[in-house]
Parts: structure tokens; sequence; C-alpha cells
């Protein structure tokens, strides 16, 4: 974008009236360059033209053909009113407008007659906040990046230390986090009893790493004792869970924190069974907590295919079968069904060698997760460029292509041209309620109009794409058009039709010739005896 | 007769205008624009037709433009005359069909005064 010097921010003036229009352009125009539309159309114009380059949209209510609560509306459908602040400026003082005006998202609300002084502060005001909080939201983004890689390199080190002590490989978190959330992900897919959303899964995860905690309160001499425990050892050892959660219950501050919380079910409870015959609590079913349950089975898992001070490493398939066998006590037979049906990869995820690799993607899913968990940090500067470089190359692509593109929206109804589309057929690049426009109908006939709505209108999410050939009258004569489209369905549970995109091909002479051949075939065939 | 006399010969607020925007020279330029707006010709005209909607819209504009320029004598008429049209015909409009007409043309022969003193 152009921000060498003299470059103007661009606002877009929405205003029937010529003289409204000039006394805001007298006022603005020093120090931005103004757009004027006339109604509400050429405004929808206008923003589908320039989108974020315009930095502010004055809008008048009363118009004609579309008024300013239509260009809202479209506004917020485009999702063009998250970025592209609106003050309305209307003489329509009555609370009910106003009160609708901010509910479809405008910032401010001018009422007239307004002064010079007023309009200038209110425009310089709003459009420096826009401007402010783009370069707040990017720095969030930052710091988020930031503040999530240093919790997990703190939680990593503290799991370390504790696994250092136990003379353990320091792969063992690793382990448990990687098979945690596996399992966790796959469990979601299969059943709806656990609402567990992806961010409930990236926490319990990262509490996962903590589970072994209360070890480093366990004597040495246990600890790393080389053979089978006596009993009395094996009491102090198993004093470990409830000693963990101990620990994160005394925080002094943090402890209401989410993260806190699921890390001490997870210490307290990763070693109670389904069958309540686990410590320390003798827990049972699941009123032990889902966390708790998939780390226990995690970490039994772990603990068979890894090599420790008393043991071999069991192979994936003997670890597997054993914990079936409730050789290591009793599970969630839904979480053996997990266990089961993501054994393949499992030993994938833990035999790559690429770990780093691995562990930066866990951390990567986990930012993406604290980004979608701030939505309004969802269209970053950055997705912005990215979408205004895919706009460019969108633009320039269909102007060079020599095709009469279009896309339709079904509320508004309302039709968009290419340009070059629109140049062709003689028609405005947008249209509002296309099949009752006089200018379409004149192209297209009523009843091909209806056949082809119909025909879109049939598609399905999976196979949404239609050919349909059609005669369209253009400078006085009918020509036959091939038109490609392809509706756009919503995602929600029972797909809405939203509207189509597509282009038309003129592919009279091929049809013509092909008719011709159909005729020639035919005279053949007649001549035939 | 110069601005202030004029905003006096249309029953305008003056020093209202002046404040508000600022400028004396752009207060002037836009009462002279307001001798070509066409808002009052699309009001007779889609009254003729029987387009309230059209009416609707163009009484608005003038009581806009006027609340803009502190025309308040041609303010007040317009405005209640925008209220009678806002859902259709309705015999309020019939009577003030008139006032709006008499007082468009005391400000447009105030303004004309205005343009011909200037040469």
């Amino acid at each position: 974008m152009n921000r060498e010097q003299g470059y103007k921010q661009k606002i877009l003036i929405a205003d029937d009236s010529e003289m409204n229009r000039a006394i805001l352009t007298d006022m603005l125009e020093n120090e931005y360059h103004i757009i004027e539309a006339e109604d509400g159309m050429q405004a929808l114009a206008a923003l589908q033209t320039y989108e974020t380059e315009i930095s502010l949209v004055l809008l008048d209510i009363v118009m004609p053909r579309l008024d300013g609560f239509g260009v809202l509306k479209v506004m917020n459908q485009r999702r063009w009113i998250e970025d592209i602040p609106v003050i309305m400026i209307s003489s329509e003082s009555s609370a009910s407008h106003i009160d609708r005006a901010f509910e479809m998202g405008i910032t401010d609300f001018i009422s007239r007659p307004f002064g010079a002084t007023i309009v200038h502060r209110r425009v310089v005001n709003t459009i420096f906040l826009y401007a402010k909080q783009k370069k707040l939201v990017n720095l969030v983004a930052d710091q988020i990046y930031e503040k999530e890689q240093q919790n997990n390199l703190m939680i990593n080190i503290l799991s370390h230390i504790v696994e250092f002590r136990n003379g353990e490989s320091g792969l063992h978190v690793l382990h448990i986090h990687i098979l945690t959330e596996l399992l966790l992900k796959h469990l979601i897919q299969i059943t709806d009893r656990y609402p567990l959303s992806r961010s409930d899964i990236s926490l319990i995860s990262t509490a996962s790493a903590l589970h072994d905690i209360g070890k480093i309160s366990i004597p040495s001499e246990i600890l790393n004792k080389p053979g089978r425990l006596t009993e009395e050892e094996f009491t102090v050892m198993k004093t470990h869970s409830m000693r963990g959660a101990l620990m994160l219950d005394e925080l002094p501050i943090h402890k209401n924190e989410p993260l806190v919380k699921t890390a001490y079910e997870i210490c307290r409870w990763h070693h109670e069974r389904y069958d309540g015959r686990g410590y320390p609590d003798g827990l049972k079913g699941d009123n032990i907590p889902i966390s708790a349950q998939i780390v226990a089975l995690a970490d039994v898992y772990d603990a068979l295919t890894s090599e420790r001070v008393y043991k071999k490493a069991f192979s994936h398939e003997t670890a597997v079968r054993m914990i079936l066998d409730g050789q290591c006590g009793a599970f969630n037979p839904l979480l053996m069904q997990c266990l089961q049906e993501t054994e393949m990869i499992i030993q994938e995820a833990l035999t790559n060698n690429n770990r780093p690799a691995y562990a930066n993607q866990i951390d990567m899913e986990a930012i993406m997760e604290e980004m979608m968990r701030h939505e309004e940090l969802a269209s970053t500067e950055r997705s912005l460029q990215l979408l205004e470089h895919e706009r460019m190359k969108y633009n320039f692509f269909s102007a060079m292509s020599n095709e009469i593109q279009f896309e339709y929206i079904e509320t508004p109804s309302m039709v968009t041209l290419s340009p070059w589309g629109a140049e062709k057929l003689g028609l405005p690049e947008m249209i509002m309620e296309p099949h009752h426009d006089s200018q379409i109908l004149a192209i297209f006939s009523k009843e091909t109009l209806q056949d082809f709505s119909k025909a879109i209108r049939s598609t399905t999410p999976s196979d949404p794409v239609i050919h349909y050939d059609c005669q369209a009258t253009l400078g006085g004569a009918s020509r036959w058009f091939r038109v490609i489209s392809r509706a756009t369905w919503s995602s929600d549970e029972t797909p809405q039709y939203l509207g189509a995109i597509g282009k038309a091909v003129d592919i009279h002479e091929a049809r013509l010739r092909f008719d011709m051949l159909l005729a020639n075939v035919k005279d053949v065939s007649d001549t035939q005896p | 007769m110069n601005l202030k006399e004029c905003y006096a010969a249309l029953e305008g607020d003056y020093e209202d205008v002046i404040a508000r925007l600022r400028s004396e020279r752009l207060v002037q330029k836009f009462v002279l624009k307001f001798l070509n707006d066409p808002s009052f010709d699309l009001l007779n005209h889609s009254l003729e037709n029987a387009d309230y909607e059209e009416a609707f819209r163009a009484a608005h504009t003038i009581k806009g433009i006027c609340q803009n320029l502190s025309f308040t004598r041609l303010y007040q008429s317009s405005h209640l005359l925008t209220e009678a049209l806002r859902n259709g015909w309705s015999p309020e409009a019939a009577q003030l069909v008139p006032k709006v007409a008499a007082d468009y043309q005391q400000t447009i022969t105030a303004i004309q005064t205005l343009q011909e003193k200037m040469g």
C-alpha cells in the first residue's frame, strides 16, 4: 500500500444530498481522500472496491435504493464492520434508530445539525483509535506467542527436574503429553460423554507434565531403588500423588487458575483405577476426573514401553495387550477403545526421531488454540494483509481473464460482476435484487433465471457445482452461454444456501458447430435407404 | 445585503451556523449552493406522481440541509412535513405542503437577493 508522503487515508461519505456531502467534504478534504456515494448501493460498490483501504465511513440513514441500515447489514455479513469504523450522521435522532445503529456495529452517532469541530474531532479520533487497536492486536498476538513459549518452557523445566531426580530419561513428560493429547482428541470423536473443547484438551495435555511433581518429596533411596520396593517403601512411594496435589493446593496465588486446577486433579488421581482399586482415594468410574483417567492410562503405557532401573522396555504390542488384559488395573472401556484405535498413530508419534519438530508442533497448536480463544484476534493485520493480497490477485486475474465472473449473495439479494463481465453485459458491477432487475431481465428471461436458481439450490454442500447452458440476449441478438457455478452453503448442521459464485462463458460458436454437425448426421441418416 | 442580513430575511440563525461551521466563507458558499439543490423540485415532482416514499426522502433531505445551514424557518416546516410523510400520505401533509413551499420561496428569495447584491 502507498505510504509515501502525501498519502491520504480514505474516507467514504454516503449521503444522498450533495449539499450534505459537500459540507462534510469541505471539513475533511485537507487531510483525507474523500470518496462520495449518493446512496447505499454506491457505498457498497465503493466498499467492495476498496475494502479495508477505507479508513472510515460517514453514513447517512435515509437514502434511496438502499438505506444506511441496509449498508450496515451487508457490512456485517461481509465482516467489513470489524475493520472499517462507521460514524452515522443523521437527523433521525429517535432512540430506536440510534440503538439499532449501535447494535449493528457503528462506532459513533452524530446528530444533525453538527458542528465542524465535532465532526473533525470524532473522525480523527475514530481513525486514530482503530489504527491503535490494530497495532495493539498485533502486540498482544506477539505477547501471547511469547507467553505460551515461556509457559511451556517453565513447565518442561520443572517436570524435567522431577524426572532428573527420578533418573528417568526426560522423554517421559513429552510422551505423556503426546499420548494425552492423542487419546483426548480421539475420545471426543467417539463419544459426547465428556464435553471437552479444544482448549480443554490443550490445558489437560499441558498440565499432564506435572503429574509426578509429588515425587520431589520422596526420599531418593526409595525413588531410585533398583529392585522391588518393600510394602513399607511402597506406602511411602504412593504418597507422591497426594503430595503433588497438596503442593499445588498450597500455592499462595494462582491456585484457582484452570491450569493449576487441572494439574491438581491429575496429580492427585492419576493412580486411581476405574474399578475403585487405585489410590489415594479409591475413586471409582467417572468420579475420577477424565483428565486424571487419561493421564493414568498414558502413564502406564509409557512406563511399560520404557526401560526402568527395575525392568526392560516392553514392545508396543505387549504393552497394549497387558493393559487390555487388566494387568495394570482397570481403565475406562472408552479409553481402552481409544488406545486400541490410535495404536498406529501412537507408535508413529512416539518413535518419531523428529522429536523437537513434534514438540514445536504442540507449541504451535497451543498458540493457535490461544489465538482462537481470543476471537478478536482472529483477523490480525497480517492475515488482513494476506486477504488484501488475495483480493489483489483475484482482481488481477479476473481482469485478465476476459470472463464474465459473478458472485451472488442471498440476503440481501445482490450480485457482483467482474469489471470485464459488467462491461461485456452492459450492466453495473453491483445489482440489488437481480431476479427483479429490469436490466438483467432484458438479458436473461425470467424462466431462465428461475430455472438456474432452482438448479443451484438443488446442489449439496458435498457436490455444489453445476454446469448450466442457457441463452442470453446481448446487443439485440441471442447467444448461448455456459454458466459454471458453485453454490456456497453455510457450515451449520442444516446447511443454509448463502449464494453462489461462478462464471459464464460464451459457447455460441461451439454450440452452432455442434448443432450443424448434428443436423449433418441427421441429413445423412435421412438419406439412407 | 450581507450574509447576516440574508439570514435575517430567511429567518435563520446566523450566529448558530457560524458557531458550528466556523467560517463565513464556507457558510456563504453553501448558502448560495442551496439555490441549485434539486430536493425541492424532487419533492414537488414525487408528490405529483403520488410517490410518497420518494417525497418523504426529499422532505427529509431538505430538513437535513436546513439543519446544517440553520435555516430555522424552513427547517421547522420541512421537519413537520417529513414526519407527516413518514408513513405515506396523511391529511397533515396536505396542509404542510403549501407552508413548506412558502417558506422555501422566502428562503430562495433572500438568497437570490444576496447573490444579486454580490454581483
